[in-house]
């Protein structure tokens, strides 16, 4: 990964965790807020139920006392502490509950008789249930709960009772209102939130009893073990409903006759779903914020990154070609500042210094090499300058001879002179071919042939007597086929190979040529099993003119990875002290590019 | 001065004498204001499909124009109209009535013998009719002992069409106008009887109860029908009731699926569990009779020995051990019947006493198959043979049926045989009587009668004698 791209990656992602991390900090402190607000949405909405309960309680109570001071009320219980007979005013409740605007009025007589009953005209000379028991009949200050005994039905009604004494008799008077959906529709709800009202008449829970300000409550399953806690426990309990629209925070809240029983509950739900909506709008909202600071930061964070990298890549891209042989790089275009100014500097004091450096070793080297190749041709003309010398010698001194004497060291002098010069002229031959190799003339060439007609040209050598014995072992590939390549040339690395492999084993022992092509190369090793190579000799060993043999010329392997190198492949060697040799050649099929 | 002075408390005292004489004594005048439920487009005989209002109020206007031969008195008896006598034989096959003379029709024509001959020979034609004289010849061609009961039945009023096509009568008004609002009666003024005090009667039909109560409390009629919870507001108000006898039974009767042998015991608990002396006494506030037959007491004179139930009545524990299905049942009642409503209420509470649920319900298109009824039947002013006829033809044959093969009592059936009739239709308790309920009607301030109630004990109207005096509450 480019120093560019980790800056960046380095700079995104600080950028990335802090954008995150805002936006998870502002929707978190959102939504607390948001509870925090419904929490008090609810408690609110409870404190006013209590309020309006104990209000409605209080006007139910003010509404019974209304009546028990009418006209009509004074005169039943007048009328009644004279005479037994209910008849006459079995209706008079009806009309009293309605212009009080009751749900329920029973006017009872002091024996716990139904005199008249607005809720239900049909049961009167029946015992009331409840009103003429001595705790109620005493009456309270305000409306308590009761279960109140309809035709079809049980209700949950807000009462109170009233005593009326006339003529020493008590005639008690049990009025309230009902508590149901237009109960509910009175609490003053905030958006999101409502408010049920079950009613717990009967022995087990039943969602029929619940109730909203609209009537039924459809999905009421869900609701019925919190109803049932808050009736076992007698406490106001707080649950969250997982509707499929959303959660719903439900509180509810006992509410309990004077002898506490639970005769209903009251569940305050507030939806979460608006909650849930804004705290996701807001989610949405900071992610969407958060995306395009992401993205922000991105184009920052690569701009910087760029800005502060470029230099740096200038100088990599400049510490490259320098590493590539290119000396002649500036930076003159680069514009930095700092660390990097200096950088920029150093490295052009550097390349300067490199380039005089080079300079100098290759007028060493060149000066090096002129000595060498006069050591060289100093020796390999020396050797046979000296015979040269004593013949030419030999002749002065022979000039005194007689003639036929003269003659005969004549003819021996020019036969050594003219061998003499032959050697002259053969090793100047070979300083010449190699100064003078020839570009390679690219053609389709067999590998195994010129093996093939390389291992034939040695193997009436091989097969001389008194040569040490050496076994040829071949494997060519049959599928090798033909590479791009001077065919002349490459049989002289074959040959060279081949000479260098048998002069390594005076004594014998074996050779072997295998031919292999994979991968768009083709593959020749030549191994013999002589002395092998030590690490200076394996180091040193295609330097021109370098040479372990007696007689060599330093310049065979040289030429050879010449010729390697100009079709574009590879030679190495692998070998070792006493485990032989084996040089390896790579050619490309295709031939250089 | 002086002559004066010992005059003065005799001219008082005559003042105030002629003042109180003045308010009792009848006004001729102005006109009644009647309101009816019912309503009426012709004054022919109610159809037997007619719906029990409307057949009430043909049964209560066509006498004020149509007159019977006799009809039934107060007392329970009967008394002459158009005949001024009648006689029959032993076995009562021939019939002699001496008409009344001098009749005036309402066109002022004089009522013929051969005019009444006619009338019931159309109405009768399987009886000999004759004419001898003033006098009318029956002869209906079997024993009819009853025959002048039959002949104060409505349907055998004398009504003569003329040649124009229209039917005149001879009772003490004339119809001057009838129409979907009402009905307009003027005073016959040759009826024989004497010209009613009033000049006519504006009779408003189709007015519901409550209707007819706020118009009379308000003073925009005479005389309206009144329910029995109305009595009580009526005195409180300062107006008056007027009452026949009982008139009506109200009784359930159960439906078939309730009415087999297996649910004998069912039906026996629920008739023991009704509390009729309440419904009498409190829901219809006195003004019935808790009803221990079919016939009312006055008109049978048995009716307390008729109901001998068998058996014991279920205790409530062997109740609730019942299926569900069979202790929760549905009473039908009718919509537009407060009274009725009222009653099925008190049911429904002392048929749960009892560990029953009756659910109360008015019928309405299709609804659920209900499991009683509470029915309400006219009770004839006649011989308890002929009312338990009539009860029966009222009752059904669907319910006759339901009930075992009970045949009515004959012509000369005795009263033992009528109230074995009668025990016949109690004894499975398939129908059970609840009270016995007369017809109320109240009266308005205004309204003073002659010689009797404007409504006689018979239920008949008695409009000729009525007359109208100051309205009291000050409404012109």
């Amino acid at each position: 990964m480019t120093l560019r791209n980790r800056l960046f990656a380095l700079v995104s992602a600080a950028v990335t965790v802090t954008v995150v991390l805002v936006t998870w900090t502002v929707s978190s402190s959102a939504r607390q807020s948001f509870a925090t607000l419904d929490a008090q949405r609810t408690a609110s909405l409870v404190a006013q139920f209590r309020r309006e309960f104990a209000n409605e309680g209080e006007q139910v109570a003010a509404r019974v006392e209304r009546i028990a001071h009418s006209d009509e009320v004074s005169r039943v219980a007048a009328d009644l502490g004279r005479s037994r007979d209910y008849a006459p005013y079995v209706n008079e409740a009806a009309p009293l509950a309605a212009a009080q605007g009751l749900d329920f009025l029973d006017i009872v007589a002091a024996d716990g008789t139904i005199v008249s009953s607005a809720e239900w005209p049909a049961r009167f000379g029946y015992k009331h249930p409840w009103a003429a028991t001595p705790s109620r009949a005493a009456g309270t200050t305000g409306g308590f709960l009761q279960a109140v005994e309809l035709p079809q039905e049980i209700a949950l009604g807000l009462v109170a009772t009233k005593t009326v004494t006339a003529g020493g008799e008590n005639l008690y008077l049990a009025g309230g209102r009902r508590l149901d959906e237009e109960f509910l529709q009175s609490l003053v709800l905030s958006p999101g939130m409502r408010a049920l009202l079950y009613r717990n008449l009967q022995p087990e829970v039943s969602r029929q009893q619940l109730i909203g300000n609209e009537g039924d409550v459809p999905e009421a399953a869900p609701l019925e073990p919190l109803i049932g806690r808050v009736i076992q426990s007698r406490r106001e309990a707080s649950e969250t409903i997982a509707w499929p629209e959303g959660p719903e925070t439900v509180d509810a809240l006992p509410l309990q006759a004077p002898d506490g029983a639970v005769l209903g509950v009251l569940l305050v739900g507030n939806s979460g779903r608006e909650l849930a909506a804004l705290v996701e709008r807001i989610r949405w909202t900071g992610v969407a914020f958060g995306g395009l600071g992401i993205v922000l930061g991105f184009v920052l964070s690569y701009a910087l990154a760029a800005r502060v990298t470029r230099p740096v890549e200038q100088l990599a891209t400049a510490a490259r070609a320098v590493a590539d042989g290119d000396w002649d790089v500036h930076l003159a275009d680069l514009r930095t500042t700092g660390e990097i100014q200096v950088l920029s500097n150093a490295f052009e004091t550097m390349t300067r210094q490199l380039v005089d450096h080079r300079e100098r070793l290759v007028q060493a080297e060149r000066v090096a090499a002129w000595r060498e190749l006069a050591r060289r041709l100093a020796h390999e003309l020396k050797n046979p300058l000296f015979p040269l010398r004593i013949t030419i010698d030999n002749l002065r001194r022979a000039r005194s001879l007689p003639a036929g004497e003269f003659d005969e060291v004549f003819d021996e002098s020019m036969t050594t002179l003219h061998t003499g010069l032959a050697n002259l002229n053969a090793v100047i031959g070979r300083f010449s071919d190699f100064a003078r190799m020839p570009a390679p003339q690219f053609a389709q060439v067999s590998p195994n042939e010129i093996v093939q007609q390389s291992v034939a040209l040695f193997q009436a050598q091989l097969t001389a007597p008194g040569h040490p014995p050496i076994t040829v072992a071949v494997d060519l590939d049959p599928a090798i086929g033909t590479i791009r390549g001077d065919e002349e040339q490459i049989r002289r690395v074959i040959q060279n190979l081949l000479l260098n492999a048998i002069d390594a084993m005076p004594a014998g022992g074996a050779l072997a040529i295998t031919t292999r092509r994979s991968s768009g190369v083709v593959r020749i090793d030549v191994s013999d099993s002589g002395e092998g190579l030590g690490e200076e000799e394996r180091r040193r060993l295609f330097t021109p003119y370098y040479t372990t043999k007696q007689h060599g010329t330093g310049l065979g392997l040289a030429i050879v990875q010449s010729v390697v190198a100009d079709h574009a492949g590879k030679i190495w060697v692998e070998s070792a002290p006493g485990r032989g040799a084996t040089f390896h050649i790579e050619l490309p099929v295709e031939g250089p590019a | 001065m002086t002559r004066i002075k010992p005059a003065f408390p005799a001219l008082v005292s005559v003042l105030l004498i002629g003042g109180a004489v003045t308010a009792t004594r009848p006004h001729y005048g102005g006109t009644l204001r009647i309101e009816t439920a019912g309503t009426i487009q012709a004054l022919e005989l109610a159809a037997a499909s007619a719906a029990p209002e409307d057949a009430n109020t043909s049964r209560l206007v066509r006498p004020l124009v149509h007159e019977t031969l006799v009809a039934v008195d107060p007392a329970g008896g009967l008394r002459p109209l158009l005949a001024i006598s009648w006689e029959g034989d032993a076995r009562g096959t021939r019939w002699l009535a001496r008409l009344r003379s001098d009749v005036k029709l309402h066109d002022g024509s004089v009522l013929a013998t051969s005019q009444v001959v006619s009338a019931l020979r159309a109405r009768h034609p399987e009886w000999q009719v004759t004419a001898d004289g003033s006098d009318v010849v029956i002869e209906p061609g079997r024993e009819e002992p009853d025959l002048p009961w039959e002949l104060a039945e409505q349907r055998n009023a004398i009504a003569i069409r003329q040649p124009s096509g229209i039917v005149v009568g001879t009772g003490p008004f004339r119809v001057e106008r009838i129409d979907a609002g009402g009905l307009a009666l003027r005073a016959h003024d040759d009826y024989w009887g004497g010209r009613p005090f009033v000049d006519g009667a504006q009779i408003r039909m189709g007015r519901s109860p409550s209707d007819q109560l706020a118009d009379l409390e308000a003073g925009r009629a005479d005389m309206v029908s009144v329910q029995p919870a109305d009595v009580r507001r009526l005195e409180q108000r300062q107006l008056r009731a007027a009452a026949s006898r009982p008139l009506e039974l109200f009784a359930l009767v159960f439906e078939p699926h309730l009415a087999t042998p297996a649910n004998s015991a069912l039906r026996r608990t629920l008739a023991s569990a009704i509390d009729r002396a309440a419904i009498a006494r409190v829901v219809l506030q006195g003004q019935a009779e808790p009803a221990d037959a079919l016939l009312p007491q006055w008109l049978s004179g048995y009716a307390p020995f008729v109901l001998a139930r068998l058996g014991q009545p279920l205790s409530r524990s062997v109740v609730a051990r019942l299926p569900p299905e069979r202790r929760t049942l549905s009473l039908r009642v009718g919509a537009s019947d407060p009274t009725a409503q009222s009653m099925a209420q008190r049911i429904s509470v002392n048929a749960r006493e009892a560990g029953f649920a009756i659910t109360v319900q008015a019928p309405a298109g299709l609804g659920p198959r209900f499991d009683l009824r509470l029915v309400r039947l006219p009770v004839e002013p006649t011989t308890p043979g002929r009312a338990i006829t009539a009860l029966m033809t009222d009752l059904g044959p669907r319910t006759l049926l339901m009930i075992g093969r009970v045949t009515p009592p004959g012509p000369r059936s005795s009263l033992e045989e009528v109230a074995g009739v009668e025990r016949a239709l109690l004894e499975r308790d398939a129908i059970v009587p609840i009270v016995h309920v007369p017809e109320l009607y109240g009266l308005g301030r205004r309204l003073e009668s002659w010689n009797g109630p404007p409504v006689s004990s018979s239920g008949a109207w008695s409009l000729a004698d009525v007359w109208l005096g100051p309205d009291g509450s000050g409404t012109p």
